[in-house]
């Protein structure tokens, strides 16, 4: 259902991206892993729309969406959430969710009538499914830094996506708090019956649940397969596992 | 329990918003004619300010040329008035009307900017409307500017103009109030938070900034119309950076974060003109110091100030 050929993105003579080719199915999950500056977020950027890539192609349900903006891109049922925390932080985290389904619904245009009772169920059902119902009425900026992290990820449910890109989602979170939110992700998921791409740094939390991994490393994806195959990749562990410990 | 705390809170505001508007309509029983102009002329600024704030306290958008929209609906009503034949509630229509379409052609290349690019464009656009009207003589009247501009008879004295103008703000601020409610309100709050994240939830930034400048220019033109027919003359410096600074410091003032803001600034800002140049010549020196004690220590204005203490004292009670 996604599928991406040969992308390439160069930063002045720096090569951010090469080659990267690799297609998705249907309620897969898998992630992305490589060191700092290997090119994972520049390649989320790419997908959706907020780089334009040099050359190559973005398809998802075989239309190509190579370059779109990232508006158009999320109209097609891609969401994805940022590595460092985004939301709304002057808006409740009601409000903060309930934009992302006005936004989806087209409703923002509606200039005169009252916004409060715009899909309340729906948004109370999100923030509950993420274990923030008792604190939708507070602001999203003085909530604590795990349950933005999950606001965010409820901002990006919202636009009702069927394939969700999610950047180091567990960033700055305790290991505990990282298996827990990742469990959540996964049920979530799954009972949403979406595509799951995801970037992240720790390597126990990855192949806890991928189902494939993709190593990327200078900008070009190395290696590609099941998490055990993964961890027995001598490449990998050279230049990965290796810097871990 | 909750619901029909709300619903107290409620009904105690809609009762002190009646009650206001109610004080605002028997002033003319009270105060002289003097005093009745000050308050047009409060409440014509408090609408300016207010028709800015959608752009700059809901939206995010830093404008620093809002004299220009105002200038625009001010002599769009002044033109038709003097050179046509054309009825008052036509000219008076078309202010704010032109205001809003040259919104739509100094938007358009406004939005394509951010932060201190667009707000120095809004700039820019505003001093060439300035020039226009300053150089333009055949047209605009230039630096004489257009005066004794005929009004309808019936709104020639002062308390009649004031419930023209009162009924006309009441009516914008309630469209305004709508549109901030609004799921279209929501969404520029979004904006104003995190213009990125709105636009990966699927909005169209850009067009929602240009809509919003359209709206402040519209607003800001119906000011400008309702100014012409107060002070039957109108001159240049209404679309100066000046006046634009003017409108700033009266959001800023008030609280740009509330809805009254605008308002309450407005008419603090005009009673402070007017009393302190009654006693030296040096307002805008007091006004600086204004603006700077504003700044230091009084971030979310007096409306913002106000606000803040009602929920703590709301809190408290709660708790008690």
């Amino acid at each position: 259902m996604f599928r991406v050929e040969k992308l390439i993105k160069s930063f002045g003579g720096l090569m951010a991206v090469t080659q990267v080719s690799f297609t998705l199915k249907k309620g897969e999950i898998s992630s992305i892993i490589g060191p700092n500056g290997a090119g994972k977020t520049t390649l989320f950027n790419i997908l959706t729309g907020h780089l334009k890539p040099d050359s190559g192609a973005v398809y998802f349900k075989d239309q190509e969406i190579t370059g779109l903006s990232p508006h158009r891109i999320c109209r097609t049922g891609i969401g994805r959430s940022f590595q460092k925390t985004n939301i709304f932080p002057r808006l409740t985290a009601f409000d903060n969710v309930q934009v992302a389904l006005m936004a989806w619904q087209k409703r923002t245009r509606n200039i005169f009538q009252k916004a409060d009772h715009f899909y309340q169920k729906e948004t109370d059902e999100i923030l509950g499914s993420l274990g923030l119902g008792d604190q939708k009425d507070r602001l999203a900026g003085l909530l604590a830094h795990g349950d933005q992290r999950l606001l965010e990820i409820g901002i990006t449910l919202g636009t009702f996506p069927e394939f969700i890109l999610l950047d180091e989602p567990t960033a700055g979170m305790s290991p505990e708090e990282s298996h827990k939110t990742m469990e959540l992700i996964q049920q979530i998921v799954r009972s949403r019956n979406l595509t799951l791409l995801f970037i992240e740094h720790d390597m126990n939390i990855v192949f806890g649940i991928s189902e494939k991994v993709r190593v990327m490393h200078f900008g070009s994806i190395i290696a590609e397969g099941t998490p055990e195959a993964i961890r027995a990749n001598d490449q990998v562990q050279k230049i990965y596992l290796a810097e871990e410990v | 329990m909750k619901p029909s705390m709300g619903n107290r809170k409620k009904t105690k505001s809609m009762f002190g918003l009646i009650a206001v508007m109610v004080g605002f309509l028997i002033l003319p029983g009270f105060l002289s004619e003097g005093w009745i102009s000050l308050v047009n002329e409060m409440l014509i600024l408090a609408l300016a300010a207010c028709g800015l704030n959608l752009m700059l306290g809901y939206a995010g958008m830093v404008s620093f040329g809002p004299a220009g929209f105002y200038a625009v609906g001010a002599y769009a009503t002044a033109l038709i008035l003097i050179d046509t034949n054309l009825p008052f509630a036509l000219a008076f229509a078309a202010g704010p009307l032109v205001a809003a379409a040259s919104a739509v052609l100094i938007g358009w290349f406004c939005v394509r900017l951010t932060q201190v690019y667009f707000a120095l464009l809004t700039l820019a656009f505003a001093q060439i409307i300035h020039t226009i009207i300053f150089e333009w003589y055949a047209f605009t009247r230039g630096d004489n500017g257009i005066v004794d501009i005929p009004i309808p008879q019936m709104l020639k004295s002062i308390t009649h103009y004031y419930y023209f103008s009162f009924f006309i703000i009441i009516l914008c601020l309630a469209l305004l109030w709508l549109i901030i409610k609004s799921p279209f309100g929501k969404t520029l709050q979004a904006m104003r938070e995190n213009a990125q994240r709105a636009e990966s939830i699927g909005i169209n930034v850009r067009l929602y900034q240009l809509s919003t400048f359209v709206l402040s220019g519209f607003f800001l033109g119906v000011a400008g119309s309702l100014f012409c027919g107060f002070n039957k003359n109108v001159f240049p410096n209404y679309a100066h950076w000046i006046k634009s600074t003017e409108m700033l410091v009266v959001c800023l003032l008030g609280g740009i974060y509330n809805f009254f803001g605008p308002i309450v600034g407005s008419i603090v800002y005009l009673f402070l003109d007017k009393v302190i140049t009654g006693y030296t010549q040096f307002w805008p020196l007091v006004l600086g110091l204004i603006i700077i004690l504003l700044l230091l220590f009084l971030r979310g204005g007096i409306a913002g100030f106000i606000a803040e203490r009602m929920a703590l004292r709301r809190r408290r009670g709660e708790q008690a």
